[in-house]
């Protein structure tokens, strides 16, 4: 039995060091040594050749903060899926029906009402549905997540003022509570594939490598922006009038290839394009995504992930405060 | 560290951030490194503590002392400004209890997420709930939504919780002040069966508590150790100093040029570059 009154192996209590329970500032060196205030940090070296996988520890601190705190990010989102299926009478119904009512009406209006020289382009009304469809579940996840970062903080403060709530994990949460419903869409989009053209490509197996650095890339931007979020209202009201306007930029309704060559770099410039594009060329082309976007991809990706978490990091220490 | 030291601060110091506007928050997050906006408000300076492990220790003093404070400190709740702190081993910390559950969620969906904020994985979690909901006693309120409990009912719950988590380090902050006594003995005897097993503090306004908990006491008083020692010791300094002093609101007065003084001192001692706004 585990009651709280039965005595434990005193021997495998003293040995375990707080590795499950971030302290936060236990991060920066092992097993809870070392921790002191924002300004005065002096991290020890206290190991030969320490300086390396220190950096090496540091640069991987956005994915190994994730696997640490695996249970309690499980714990909670589990909790938030639950509460958004079974909360609302009609759970699921609503993530299969509200994307394709987008979707309906956007090919209605660039096919038909407004004639979108794109949308002719590609030959038939369906094809031009899926492509945007493809456009349409990235672009939401990234909107979903835009407008959602700048509360995360002021969402969950009961539980960062009141628990040892590791404030990082909700980056994580976030993300692949969005992914979920990302997920659903995704499954409709391959059924419509399905009945229209048959079976999907098989580059459509590259979609893993699609969605890690997607991934990593949101982590970052949630980052940045719960951290900034905490301390000002504006970004989330900033975010509202931006989004809709970024869906423009990207390549949603239209393609890279749709473009002027001059205006195709700065697409691609975009990290939310060059991954609707890769994930249009996967799932619906067959053919190998572009290389050179890939790496870009990749690239901006990590730096965004690693970037955004600096700034959490940074700032993480006064926002119970602020909050 | 020595390797006995549960918790070993030096020159342990919190200052909260004051600002006259919203406005001057962001100003500071886009420019803190040139000039600062805030006034800084001292609640805590200057500890030096040491806590070995297996020890208990209760800290005493009177409201807007900084006890509160230090205890968030040592949990890692907030983080400090100055000073150094070492904490070795899992900490579980009883304080606010219940005000970290999600008031829609069922009392059960609340143990899954504060079992694993403590670091205990799910199928641990789900072993131990029986025994969880048998040490809170609320029966069939368990499934209920937090938001249909009573305080106390929440704070059993909450310090349910808290008795299950496999940890080494229980910081206890008023914990048995909204408990009936059927409640308050339960968890007394938890406490002194944790005492042998793991390190214990205490923060309490009830003196026989600490008597019956602890091997030592510290006195906080206006954000600094005024005493510290064996418990009969401390506990008569204490009671003969509240005899003398009068309950008014001095205690709670924001003096600003000191804590200007107390920034100012406190940057020397960073070493750091920065002009005094």
């Amino acid at each position: 039995m585990s009651g709280p009154f039965n005595r434990r192996d005193q021997a495998k209590a003293s040995t375990r060091f707080p590795d499950g329970l971030d302290q936060t500032y236990h991060d920066s060196a092992k097993g809870g040594v070392a921790a002191t205030g924002t300004k005065d940090r002096h991290v020890g070296q206290s190991r030969a050749g320490g300086r390396a996988t220190q950096r090496g520890r540091r640069a991987l601190a956005p994915l190994t903060v994730g696997w640490r705190h695996r249970e309690l990010i499980l714990a909670v989102l589990r909790r938030e899926l639950a509460d958004r299926f079974s909360g609302s009478a009609l759970g699921w119904v609503w993530a299969v029906v509200g994307p394709l009512i987008t979707l309906a009406i956007y090919t209605m209006t660039f096919t038909k009402a407004m004639q979108l020289p794109a949308a002719s382009a590609h030959g038939s009304t369906s094809s031009y549905a899926l492509s945007t469809f493809v456009g349409l579940i990235v672009f939401g996840l990234f909107a979903e997540l835009c407008c959602r970062a700048p509360l995360l903080m002021h969402e969950h403060a009961w539980f960062l003022k009141n628990s040892i709530f590791p404030s990082e994990t909700l980056a994580w949460t976030a993300v692949f509570r969005a992914l979920s419903y990302a997920g659903i869409s995704v499954v409709v989009l391959l059924v419509f594939e399905l009945a229209l053209y048959g079976l999907p490509p098989l580059s459509i197996l590259l979609l893993p490598f699609i969605v890690v650095p997607l991934v990593l890339f949101l982590l970052g931007m949630v980052w940045f922006l719960a951290a900034i979020g905490a301390f000002t209202r504006d970004i989330s009201y900033l975010m509202i009038t931006f989004v809709p306007l970024l869906m423009f930029v990207t390549p949603v309704f239209y393609r890279v290839t749709d473009l002027p060559d001059a205006l195709r770099v700065l697409a691609y410039a975009n990290p939310l394009g060059t991954a609707i594009e890769i994930a249009r060329a996967a799932m619906l082309d067959g053919v190998l995504p572009p290389t050179l976007a890939c790496l870009g991809f990749l690239v901006s990706s990590l730096a965004v992930c690693r970037g955004g978490y600096a700034v959490f990091e940074r700032y993480k220490g006064i926002l119970v405060d602020v909050i | 560290m020595s390797s006995d030291a549960a918790i070993r601060c030096r020159g342990l110091g919190k200052a909260y951030q004051l600002y006259a506007r919203r406005t001057d928050q962001v100003k500071q997050m886009l420019f803190g490194s040139f000039h600062r906006f805030y006034l800084e408000y001292w609640v805590l300076r200057d500890i030096d503590l040491e806590v070995r492990r297996g020890e208990s220790v209760g800290i005493i003093g009177r409201n807007g002392a900084g006890k509160t404070t230090l205890l968030r400190l040592l949990c890692g709740i907030s983080q400090p400004t100055c000073g150094e702190l070492n904490v070795a081993g899992r900490v579980a910390p009883i304080l606010a209890l219940g005000a970290a559950f999600d008031w829609e969620m069922t009392g059960r969906q609340n143990v899954l997420i504060s079992s694993a904020v403590l670091g205990l994985r799910r199928s641990e979690i789900l072993r131990r709930m029986p025994s969880i909901a048998e040490f809170a006693a609320i029966g069939p309120f368990i499934d209920q939504p937090v938001r249909l409990y009573s305080a106390g009912m929440r704070s059993r719950l909450a310090f349910a919780i808290c008795a299950h988590a496999e940890t080494d380090i229980l910081i206890v902050d008023e914990a048995l002040a909204v408990g009936d006594a059927a409640f308050g003995r339960k968890s007394l005897a938890f406490m002194e069966s944790f005492r042998r097993r793991g390190t214990l503090i205490v923060v309490t306004h009830d003196m026989e508590q600490i008597r019956t908990l602890c091997d030592r006491v510290i006195w906080v008083d206006d954000g600094g150790i005024r005493a510290s020692g064996g418990v009969a010791e401390v506990l008569r300094l204490y009671n003969d100093a509240t005899e003398a002093e009068e309950d008014d609101g001095i205690r709670f007065r924001f003096d600003a040029e000191a804590h200007a003084a107390l920034s100012q001192a406190a940057a020397n001692r960073r070493h750091t570059k920065w002009r005094s706004g």
